[in-house]
């Protein structure tokens, strides 16, 4: 207890010091932690321009639905000076949320694993896990989700990116202990918000399934999320009075208008676009991150539901748009509770090593590029792609580990087949 | 189509059918403080037609290169931006504005060479206040039918000066035209080219109107580029007047001799006349010469000792600047200073691009130091690639005072078939418009808004003078991409894709199996070595 107290006020510590220092400034406008989607300048934009009577979606101001406008709006006028605390505090609840999550998760894992312990090898009880990672694992969660420079970053610049995370914890929490409410109403939140979570949809399916065991249940949680976007987005339409702000938001998301700078691979891309083929490819790129993988990753995973939803979230903060950093920190938050199969993963180090090297060049470069102009463009290019294809091996990697773990426990590490040395292949 | 028509009807053809008009040619030549000289030619034509039969009520062009210095020049007769400017005020009735400005620009494109085709909803703006009609209105003003666009970047050269010549009615073969002769003109400061069409009233009750076209050419000669302080008709034009033109109703040159006790010279010939005007409380003497069916040109040649004079800056005047470095985030700071003893109120009008979005949260106005707050702000946001941003601004400015304009905008990045030719050239920010009325006569030389000529300014003492005043334009530099990499990139990216695809794909269509470890590269290699040995034994 007292060491949780300890890491959750050093945590807010942190945040508060960089908040009001000068450097928060400087934080908030890179472009890795700020971009056109959660940009917290853009808020106050939009604000400053509802009280003068301009609509905010007639320009290109704000990409964020009106009902968290509005939501923000309440936060700015209430809150006053005190407005970044609000987003320390959803931080902080974010972690909290996290560790309430894994806990339930080690627990489920646990269960299941004493459950099919008749199926397993007995010499490889080891590679179970253990009692002490009841308390382990999540602690390990929380301290990786609030000293995680990315989440400290992101929320010391106010991005509303800080939100969509809250949104996401409160849903693996929801999904994890079989709430219908919880999971339904916080994955429409985060969709309404930022439109990728939708994909989510199939973990709350499969999750409600699993913990409820209750089919009828499973169904009503998607009928419950999907009727519930309906209804924020016409209670939208109701507070703007207009359908105006669907191509401002969705619109904006799916076309990638902005071309500015973010630590993806969309901006560039469709910076150096053809025309003619820019359809083509903002459509396959689209597709690649909400439908391609959507079936064949929720078939794979659905007995593990959960782990369904952390490959999800890490595919959309990858191929999204406008990703930031806070997407990218909240992944890697959740790579912890994965711990039990570490020993499956082959690429887990490289790709911390790259992600720390790019995260420490990208700032370098974007500065030789646009203050001294002694680089170009193709610099920073060059380290979002490493920075990207870092976290995709993470990811494949995780997908990998899965079954080859599921694998382990059942034949063992012997890779000979009749005395002849073997290999265990993909076939 | 229509318009076409407007302009072909307004600049040719209503010299043939029978309406009665008027045509006067005038020439203002002005000595500017220290060693420049202002001149000002005007061609106006009043045509006694009804303007209600056509599609827009006023047009003004202007095509202009060089900065008029307001703080020591004065006031220019007529002020125009940077580039080629255009307003247009379209008639009530009009149904699709859109279309009708961007055919009235495509057909003044080809009517003047310029670039005005580029004008489109992306670089134009309708302000609310910043532009009233300067002719008679019938109806109540709606300011949703005006249309205002420049392009800073617009050279002005002697295609642009050749056409404009072919409108006036002697063309230049004759009068005052004949001094317009491409060479010299080039060869100034600053020189404008206008055109000016508006309704005005025929007779004292109003009761019809008429249509006054201005046709005019303002030009800055500096004395270090004519090599002489002595300036001619001949030093300035390359030539002197050989006739007058038969069409003109009155052709008269006026030099402004106001200064000629501190700043002497002595003109020759003996004006015809020596005219004192007293406008707003400022008194000013002019020589007027009446150009007659003769040779002649005028000359004035300055006494050796040459004395300087303080400049008083004009009572309002304005500049603009970019702030902030790199390219990521900047600022725009206008300043306007107002050196009358009054507080003088100013419609600011601020013509952004849609490639500069401004952050109006941190608008900030300050007076001398003290924060101030506009009386009015409208704001008209643009839209990517589709709308112009425009403010505008009411303000008191106070006395004796300095106010600046701040806000900051992000530098956009745009597609790189976006970019112009010159990508490192920079993109350009129109000018900002101060609009203002004046209390005082001082340094002021405009028209007023009832007359039509340079003579009728002479003891037009009103109420106000309205000013209208333009800033610099700006060039800022958006970051550009690499424009040889399009081929690469959409490889480098795909190939990242892929990455993901790939093992994804495997993942999840393949299941885990253990395979008899045989076929490494050694062994491959081994089984290929005896393939070739077996078949070259054989």
């Amino acid at each position: 207890m007292k060491s949780h107290l300890f890491i959750y006020g050093l945590a807010i510590f942190v945040r508060v010091f960089l908040i009001y220092s000068d450097y928060r400034e400087d934080i908030a406008d890179r472009i890795e932690i700020s971009t056109p989607l959660n940009s917290f300048n853009r808020i106050l934009e939009s604000y400053y321009r509802m009280s003068i009577g301009v609509d905010p979606y007639s320009s290109d101001v704000l990409h964020e639905s009106p009902l968290h406008l509005h939501f923000y709006k309440h936060l700015i006028e209430n809150t006053g000076q005190y407005l970044p605390l609000v987003f320390v505090f959803c931080d902080v609840l974010t972690a909290y949320l996290l560790y309430l999550f894994a806990k339930k998760y080690i627990f489920h894992l646990r269960i299941e694993q004493y459950v099919n312990m008749n199926l397993y090898l007995k010499h490889l009880k080891d590679q179970m896990l253990k009692v002490t990672d009841n308390e382990a694992i999540p602690l390990y969660v929380t301290v990786m989700y609030l000293f995680n420079p990315y989440i400290i970053f992101n929320c010391v610049a106010c991005t509303t990116t800080t939100f969509l995370n809250l949104c996401l914890a409160t849903f693996l929490y929801g999904i994890c202990s079989g709430s219908v409410i919880i999971g339904s109403v916080s994955l429409a939140i985060a969709t309404l918000q930022s439109l990728y979570p939708v994909i989510l949809i199939s973990a709350l399916y499969l999750s409600i399934l699993k913990y409820q065991k209750s089919m009828l249940k499973a169904v009503m949680s998607v009928v419950l999320c999907i009727s519930l976007l309906a209804v924020f987005i016409f209670s939208s339409y109701c507070l703007m009075k207009s359908w105006n702000f669907i191509p401002q938001t969705y619109g904006f998301i799916l076309q990638v208008s902005d071309q500015q700078p973010n630590i993806g691979i969309y901006w560039y891309f469709f910076m150096e676009m053809f025309e003619h083929f820019k359809e083509l490819f903002i459509y396959s790129y689209q597709i690649n991150v909400t439908i391609l993988y959507f079936i064949p990753l929720t078939i794979k995973f659905r007995k593990d539901p959960i782990l369904l939803g952390v490959c999800f979230i890490m595919l959309t903060g990858i191929f999204k748009s406008y990703p930031s950093i806070g997407d990218f920190g909240f992944s890697l938050a959740l790579l912890p509770v994965m711990k039990y199969m570490y020993n499956c993963m082959q690429q887990i180090f490289v790709s911390i090593v790259a992600i720390i090297t790019t995260t420490t060049l990208a700032p370098i470069l974007w500065n030789l590029w646009i203050y001294w102009g002694s680089a170009n463009a193709n610099f920073f290019f060059g380290t979002t792609l490493a920075f990207i294809t870092a976290h995709i091996f993470i990811l494949t990697d995780v997908s990998f580990a899965h079954s080859k773990h599921d694998y382990l426990l059942k034949y063992g590490n012997d890779r000979t087949i009749n005395g002849q040395p073997a290999k265990l292949v993909l076939g | 189509m229509a318009v076409v028509f407007i302009l072909l009807c307004y600049f040719q053809i209503s010299l043939a059918l029978h309406y009665s008009d008027k045509f006067t040619e005038e020439l203002v030549l002005k000595p500017l403080v220290q060693d420049q000289i202002y001149a000002h030619f005007q061609f106006t034509t009043i045509w006694d037609v009804d303007a209600r039969s056509r599609d827009c009520n006023e047009l003004h062009i202007s095509l202009t290169a060089g900065l008029w210095k307001y703080e020591t020049w004065g006031y220019p007769i007529l002020d125009s931006a940077p580039g080629a400017e255009v307003w247009v005020w379209f008639k009530d009735d009009t149904k699709d504005i859109d279309t009708n400005w961007k055919q009235l620009t495509n057909s003044l494109s080809g009517l003047l060479c310029a670039s005005l085709n580029q004008i489109d909803n992306t670089n134009s703006i309708n302000p609310d206040i910043s532009f009233a009609p300067t002719g008679i209105v019938s109806n109540k003003v709606n300011s949703s039918f005006v249309r205002y666009s420049t392009l800073p970047r617009e050279i002005v050269c002697t295609e642009n000066l050749t056409p404009w010549k072919k409108l006036l009615p002697c063309d230049s073969k004759l009068g005052l035209a004949t001094l317009l002769n491409a060479g010299p003109i080039h060869n100034t400061r600053y020189h404008s080219l206008s055109i000016h069409l508006r309704p005005i009233c025929r007779n004292a009750e109003c009761d019809l109107s008429s249509i006054e076209l201005t046709q005019s050419v303002d030009l800055v000669y500096d004395f270090t580029i004519l090599g002489t302080r002595n300036w001619s008709l001949r030093k300035l034009f390359g030539q002197g007047i050989m006739n007058s033109c038969p069409l003109a109703e009155s052709s008269t040159i006026y030099v402004e001799v106001t200064n000629n006790d501190t700043n002497i010279f002595h003109l020759s010939p003996t004006p015809d006349e020596y005219l004192l005007s007293t406008r707003g409380g400022f008194s000013g003497q002019f020589a007027k010469y009446i150009i007659k069916e003769r040779a002649m040109t005028i000359s004035a040649s300055y006494s050796d000792n040459q004395m300087y004079t303080v400049n008083i800056p004009p009572p309002l005047h304005a500049n603009q600047y970019k702030i902030g470095y790199g390219q990521q985030k900047g600022g725009l700071v206008t300043k306007i200073y107002n050196n009358h003893w009054a507080a003088i109120d100013v419609v600011v009008l601020q013509n952004l691009p849609w490639y500069i979005p401004i952050y109006l949260h941190t608008l900030k106005i300050n007076s001398n130091g003290t924060p101030m707050k506009p009386l009015k702000l409208i704001y008209k946001p643009g839209k990517m690639r589709e709308k112009a941003h425009s403010l505008e601004l009411v303000l008191r400015l106070p006395a004796k005072s300095t106010t600046s304009i701040k806000f900051y905008f992000d530098y956009v990045f745009l597609k790189w078939q976006e970019y112009p030719p010159d990508a490192n050239h920079g993109f350009y920010i129109g000018s900002a418009i101060i609009s203002g009325h004046l209390p005082l006569g001082r340094n002021y030389t405009g028209i007023p808004q009832d007359g039509s000529t340079y003579a009728s300014s002479f003891n037009a003492s009103r109420k106000s003078y309205f000013v209208q005043i333009r800033t610099e334009p700006i060039v800022i530099t958006l970051p550009t991409p690499d424009f040889s990499m399009p081929y690469n990139v959409i490889c480098l990216a795909c190939t990242v894709v892929a990455l993901a695809f790939g093992p994804l794909h495997n993942i999840t269509t393949k299941r885990l199996v253990l395979k008899i470890n045989s076929d490494n590269l050694l062994t491959k290699l081994k089984k290929f070595g005896k393939a070739l040995f077996c078949s070259k034994k054989i």
